[in-house]
């Protein structure tokens, strides 16, 4: 029972975005009514599905619920596991992504109304919905990687969601540039994790989360809590990968906040916290874990008091959380951190979809001060004037992280593809 | 510009020159309208559009697509375009061929293609262009052709086009000739360090930090920062800190005169590369300029801005990153290649001239027999027809047809006196002129023929700087060209002074919450305080204000009251004594008895109410409530300079209630009973809710007219409510009045509806004249309603004080609309879905872009881009003479910016003005169909509707 309700669960979106899929390719465009329909009675369905499983699990006093779908394929002793799983880890992040993509699509209805892109927005809304659904409830890493990769995707093609213009689908492709170069870090920590054994979550994590242990052993732990914190800074904007996420913010504004201040941009996060042992297991990955968040949280702080746009201060709030929250979760604390995600997530998509309101709040606000809202920048101000300037202008320019991204990595690396494409290697060239 | 001016003045004057070409846009969160073009406007209408187009690269029409849809639903008819071709002088293509007027129409009728050279190819290979002729060639011109193939006509076409040499693109500003030398953008890293920069001194309080040095002006804060060491530019600005250094001791001017020389810049070049660098990012300077001009429109912290602070740090990035692409600031006068294939460009342009003679019937055989010259002559005719000409006929003929929409009903509807009414109306309502009020009006008729309403600039000749009780402090509430003298405030009566007190603590103490909730769920240890911790409570209001908004709203209203609840007021408006001035901002308090007594008369004098009041005068200001939508005070009343004008109705009303005031009025011929009673009000055109101020100060004797009034008033909005509704696809079909109402409040309360309300989308018409002409008509709230009676004012003094208010006004809204619609996204701001508001200053598209000006999308998705039709009810000598003594207003009219038509009380056809002349409208092209009610008329459609009569009802049973 409570396995098919799981798989229903995570299947839901999938099956819709496929069903309109074929409709559409079929020749029907379906109407807004009927879209908007159908999206409510899908996410209505799964929130209770939502609400009836997690009732059924504590009622009968079961940790986790894991199913296991068979394997996809097999070549040797690699072998393609297909198994899902939902625990106290799971539960919060699914009933999170249900709730908070049923309000934004809800939500979406109205705001997309009559935008050439409405369909278009819905399909990929749904998808992501499955994508999101399927890392959540992965059982085995493989699984977590398409989960993650849907993900991946779709937020992508909804940043470039007004590609008639240059500036959203410049931005798209180096969010997605940023998502390659991390999902590097998921797929080598894929062959690490194959190299040693299964990629179930069930034997090599043994134990109900958050009291996990791990069973892999020797330089692999290393290897893996670095390649998994890398594919985790990835996708929640942390380190070296922090630039992308107030670019992202070109999309319209409900995908932005359901990606950016909900759900995608915490999908790093769950990574780490689901491989928690195994990052616990090197101090070496824990206290990188923390440095990054905290590094991240620093600079994304300061950029974050220097920004006067809402969207970009909003980017850069989530960034500043994100990174405490990889600090909370290199210093082992997961339950506080799976509340900080949870926490956070509702916050910021409140604020992202209200963001058009900011003036309207605003003036209110002042109005009702009597015109005098007190100083902010009262710390600003008591710094000696050299480092308060340098401080405003590393806001400014985002702690300089485009600049350095793009002389340290970007240049060389394209230098070096145009010395390679000189060179008279690989099959395809011809004299 | 004197020759004896020194370098540093001429720059000044050509920075000021240029700035006129900036968008013309304050602070958002005070919306005016005005015309887009305004600098245009000593241009004609068609000519201006036109060198505006080609400046900005923007469309001076409607797009071709628009056109042909209107042509396909028959909104533009065959006659309309006759009759502008008509006007063009009968003239031959040779002599014995067709006329130019017949090719012309042939060319719009059914219409040429668009051929482009990048597709060419594919048309004449794949396309079909060469094997046949187009298969709606009209009958006779096929008949012509009959002996000709297409290929031999197209050979023809090529064999007379003779190449013409692209010209090399010079570089009008550094980025160009950059672009062109060595394929680096510098725009690429220019754009986005201006933009930062301008967010950051502009902003006023969405920042945590302040920019330092910011009260310097924006040139030295920026230097300042720029010129920091430790830190890291991108590639393209490695240069930036040396040049900022270097700029060290230079002030703004001599900033801007340095980096000019650097880059290699004569005196003589300044204007044409400033205008190009001013216009590369025309929303951020053009704030700039807004605010140099007029510190005050900053909502909440003034800021030094000045273009020539803007030029100076725009010049100082373009200097470090030329020299940073090019190694030298001055190498950048590269031309740019010529991008398209001389050939191909040859071949679109024959198949141009093809696809027209075909449509005209022109054979090659007729072609031939003639000289050379004359083909030439023929091939110029076609070409010089282009596609803004071909649009320009297409829109006057819009235009045409609209004109006869309008006027022809009208002068049907006329004839019938409407006022069902014999003797004393039991009310009257006055109204702002605002179009969106055409609909509560017809409605408030239709429900209670007793009551009468009339149109008057929503300020109602109260201007005024008006504090209210919820106000930090005062904002004028006036047109924008007024400048308020007086002041107005709202307290609170005697008896509610304690709970005001309380209430005013306890506001203070909410906002000042939840502005520290607003800063600090951003920053880092009390943002994780508040996520971790109450984070998860924030799912309450986000899942009732999206799921449930209507509800929600209500609740959060409803907690409002019962916490701080409202205090009764009262506005502190009286004055004694002549010259009683404020010691701080100068302006004078209150209105003493004469003040009064004229903004009263010119409100009642101008609506004609010299007389025949009835007992009860309702005086309604409007204003406009959204949720999430920084475009909101686009949505306020205009008259009163983008604000609510809610105040204005009040202090008339409470003006006209004072013995006194009534005294001197009935001096100056204008008697107001001693039973009437006025009572202030205002209507809220987005959730259509209509409040009436001071109630319970009306007399016992009046609680029977006012129940009247307010349940006519309530069945009128709920009503009109309905109406709008009609136009939204969000509400269902065959909905009831209460329904409709409950509709447009819920998209009031909706975080997530990007069109709370459609504003001014579909003005068109501004009818000045008695309601007594208009009374009865469904107008479809397309047409601002101004009363005047041209009987009551035989020196034209009356329509001199309402046309100076009502043509910029109301021509500036519809030329914002105009302009926001043929080119949303070069003059209007686009969509709204990405915008982001930054600074509380305006919106960006996305993460970063220049500031967007102009009207969203959303907003004028369905209006008709007309220019405004003036219809006044008087003769055509007294409205000219009365425009021709106002500059202004004279060059809205001769260069054509709005149109002009008059209905003579005398009697005669309506009259259009064109070109000096009158030409009378006449004709049976266009019917008045009569409907039972507004209701009927409108059930089940969504598009524009007709005029139409509806149906008088007898006052009796109407009451009922």
């Amino acid at each position: 029972m409570m396995e098919t309700l799981l798989l229903a669960i995570v299947a839901a979106p999938g099956v819709t975005c496929l069903a309109l899929s074929l409709a559409w390719l079929a020749g029907w465009t379906p109407s807004e009514r009927f879209v908007g329909r159908l999206t409510a009675a899908v996410f209505g369905l799964m929130a209770a599905g939502v609400i009836w499983l997690g009732w059924l699990m504590i009622a009968s006093g079961t940790p986790s619920v894991r199913v296991s779908l068979g394997e996809w394929f097999r070549a040797g002793n690699y072998y393609f596991p297909l198994a899902m799983l939902a625990d106290r880890l799971s539960m919060p992040m699914v009933a999170m992504t249900v709730a908070l993509a049923g309000i934004a699509g809800s939500f979406s209805v109205r705001y997309v109304h009559r935008d050439q892109g409405f369909f278009r927005f819905f399909l990929l809304l749904h998808l992501f919905a499955f994508g999101a659904l399927t890392a959540f409830t992965a059982g085995s890493f493989d699984v977590l990687i398409g989960g993650w990769e849907l993900v991946g995707v779709t937020s992508v093609l909804l940043i470039a969601f007004f590609g008639e213009r240059p500036e959203p689908a410049r931005n798209a492709v180096r969010v997605f540039a940023n998502y390659r170069i991390a999902d590097v870090g998921l797929l080598l920590a894929s062959f690490v994790l194959h190299h040693s054994g299964s990629t179930l979550f069930t034997p090599m994590l043994p134990g109900e989360w958050p009291d996990q242990t791990s069973r892999l052993a020797g330089p692999e732990v290393l290897l893996a809590g670095f390649l998994l914190l890398i594919a985790a800074s990835g996708k929640s904007a942390q380190g070296p990968f922090a630039g992308w996420l107030p670019r992202a913010m070109e999309g319209p504004t409900p995908s932005s906040s359901i990606f950016y201040g909900a759900v995608s941009i915490h999908l790093g996060a769950y990574l780490l916290l689901r491989f928690e042992p195994v990052i616990q297991a090197e101090p070496v990955v824990a206290v990188a874990t923390v440095a990054t968040g905290l590094l991240t949280a620093f600079m994304a702080t300061v950029a974050n008091r220097v920004a006067t746009d809402v969207k970009t201060s909003l980017a850069f709030a989530s960034m500043t959380q994100l990174g405490i929250i990889f600090a909370e979760i290199g210093m082992g604390f997961p339950r506080f951190a799976l509340l900080h995600i949870v926490g956070h997530a509702v916050v910021r998509t409140l604020q992202l979809l209200r963001a058009p309101s900011t003036l309207h709040d605003y003036h209110r606000m002042h109005a009702a001060a009597g015109g005098e809202l007190g100083q902010t920048d009262t710390l600003l101000a008591a710094l000696p004037t050299g480092l308060r300037l340098w401080l405003y202008r590393f806001g400014l320019e985002r702690g300089f992280h485009d600049a350095w991204l793009d002389r340290l990595v970007v240049l060389p690396v394209m230098r070096l593809a145009r010395v390679l494409g000189r060179a008279p290697i690989g099959p395809g060239r011809k004299a | 510009m004197s020759a004896g001016a020194s370098p540093q003045e001429r720059l000044a004057a050509i920075v000021e020159h240029q700035a006129h070409l900036l968008p013309a846009q304050g602070p958002i969160g005070v919306f005016i309208h005005h015309n887009t073009l305004h600098a245009f406007q000593h241009l004609p209408f068609e000519r201006a559009v036109t060198e505006a187009a080609k400046l900005y690269g923007t469309e001076p029409y409607m797009n071709a697509a628009g056109f042909r849809e209107a042509i396909d639903s028959g909104r533009i008819q065959p006659e309309d375009i006759d009759t502008i071709l008509s006007r063009e002088p009968e003239v031959k293509l040779w002599a014995a061929g067709p006329a130019i007027r017949e090719l012309r129409r042939a060319m719009l009728l059914p219409g040429v293609r668009e051929f482009r050279p990048e597709t060419i190819d594919w048309e004449m290979r794949e396309g079909g262009m060469l094997d046949h002729f187009r298969l709606d060639v009209p009958p006779a011109a096929r008949a012509a052709l009959s002996s000709d193939t297409a290929a031999e006509l197209f050979g023809f076409c090529l064999a007379n086009t003779a190449s013409q040499p692209e010209k090399a693109g010079q570089p009008k500003r550094p980025r160009d000739g950059v672009r062109a030398a060595t394929g680096v953008d510098i725009d690429d890293v220019v754009q986005p360090l201006t933009i930062k920069l301008c967010g950051a001194f502009l902003d006023q309080g969405l920042g945590f930090w302040t920019m330092p040095y910011r009260a310097e002006g924006f040139w030295p804060a920026s230097r300042r920062l720029l010129s920091q060491p430790l830190t890291m530019e991108p590639r393209g600005l490695r240069r930036l800190a040396e040049f900022a250094r270097m700029a060290a001791t230079w002030n703004r001017t001599e900033a801007v005169m340095r980096f000019l020389e650097l880059l290699g810049v004569g005196e003589s070049e300044w204007e044409s590369v400033i205008q190009a660098e001013l216009l590369a990012l025309p929303g951020w300077a053009g704030l700039m300029s807004q605010l140099e001009a007029e510190p005050e429109l900053a909502p909440h912290e003034p800021v030094p801005a000045s273009l020539m602070d803007f030029l100076a740090v725009r010049l100082l990035l373009t200097t470090a990153a030329t020299a940073s692409a090019t190694g030298v600031p001055g190498d950048w006068r590269h031309e740019r290649a010529p991008t398209t294939d001389p050939e191909a460009a040859r071949l679109a342009r024959a198949a141009a001239v093809f696809d027209a003679l075909q449509l005209a019937g022109i054979s090659s055989r007729a072609l031939s027999a003639l000289s050379p010259g004359e083909v030439q002559h023929v091939f110029q005719t076609i070409e010089s027809f282009g596609d803004w000409g071909r649009r320009m006929v297409l829109h006057l003929a819009y235009e045409e047809r609209h004109a006869r929409q309008i006027l022809l009903p009208l002068a049907r509807h006329r004839g019938q006196s409407r006022l069902d009414q014999p003797g004393r109306m039991a009310a009257q309502a006055i109204f702002c002129i605002d179009e969106r009020e055409e609909s509560i009006r017809r409605h408030l008729e239709e429900t209670d023929p007793a009551i009468e309403t009339l149109g008057s600039a929503g300020f109602f000749a109260v201007a005024m700087n008006y504090t209210g009780i919820d106000d930090a402090h005062g904002a004028a509430l006036c047109p924008v060209v007024v400048k308020p003298r007086h002041a107005v405030t709202e307290r609170p009566v005697h008896s509610d002074q304690e709970s005001y007190g309380r209430r005013q603590a306890l506001r203070k103490l909410l906002a000042r919450n939840s502005h520290n909730w607003f800063n600090s769920s951003r920053t880092m240890l009390r943002g994780w305080l508040g996520s971790a911790g109450l984070g998860l409570f924030t799912i309450f209001p986000l899942a009732g204000r999206v799921l449930n908004p209507l509800r929600y709203g209500r609740l959060v209203k409803w907690l409002n009251d019962a916490v701080v609840p409202q205090p009764r007021t009262e506005l502190a408006f009286m004055r004694e004594h002549s010259t009683q001035h404020a010691a701080s901002d100068g302006l004078l308090q209150g209105f003493e008895v004469d003040e009064r007594v004229e903004r009263v008369a010119a409100v009642l004098g101008t609506a004609g109410l010299r007389s025949g009041l009835a007992r009860l005068v309702v005086v309604l200001g409007h204003g406009s409530t959204s949720l999430n939508n920084p475009h909101e005070s686009a949505h306020d009343c205009g008259a009163c300079g983008g604000r609510r004008g809610g105040p204005n109705g009040r202090l008339l009303a409470a003006m006209a209630n004072h013995p006194d005031v009534r005294t001197k009025l009935r001096e100056r011929g204008i008697l107001i009973p001693d039973d009437t009673w006025f009572v202030g009000g205002y209507h809220d055109t987005c959730n259509d809710d209509v409040d009436l101020f001071d109630v319970e100060t009306v007399p016992p004797t009046h609680a029977p007219d006012l129940t009247r009034v307010r349940a006519a008033l309530d069945r009128a909005r709920a009503l009109s409510a309905h109406e709008r509704a009609r136009r939204f696809e969000a509400a269902a079909w065959g909905i009831d009045a209460a329904a409709g109402l409950q509709h447009v409040q819920e998209r009031a309360e909706h975080l997530a509806e990007p069109r709370p309300e459609y504003g001014h989308c579909t003005n068109a018409v501004c009818i000045v004249g008695r309601r007594s002409t208009t009374r009865g008509l469904f107008l479809d709230r397309r047409a601002f309603l101004v009363s005047y009676d041209a009987a009551q004012d035989p020196h034209n003094s009356s329509l001199a004080a309402l046309l100076g208010a009502v043509i910029p006004v109301c021509g500036g809204i519809s030329l914002e609309y105009y302009f926001s619609f043929v080119d949303n996204e070069g003059y209007g701001c686009g969509t709204k879905l990405p915008h982001n508001v930054t600074g509380l200053m305006g919106v960006m598209n996305g993460y970063e872009s220049d500031l967007r000006t102009g009207l969203p999308w959303q907003m004028v998705e369905i209006h008709e881009p007309v220019r405004l039709l003036f219809v006044v009810e008087t003769s055509a000598e007294r409205v000219v003479e009365t425009i021709r003594k106002n500059p202004l207003l004279w060059e809205f009219l001769v260069n054509r910016w709005i149109r002009l038509a008059v209905l003579d009380p005398a009697g005669g056809p309506p009259l259009l003005y064109r070109d000096g002349v009158w030409e009378p409208v006449e004709g049976d092209d266009e019917e008045l169909p009569e409907a039972a009610s507004s209701a009927d008329w409108y059930a089940g459609k969504r598009q524009h509707l007709p005029v139409a009569q509806i149906a008088k009802r007898d006052p009796r049973t109407a009451a009922a």
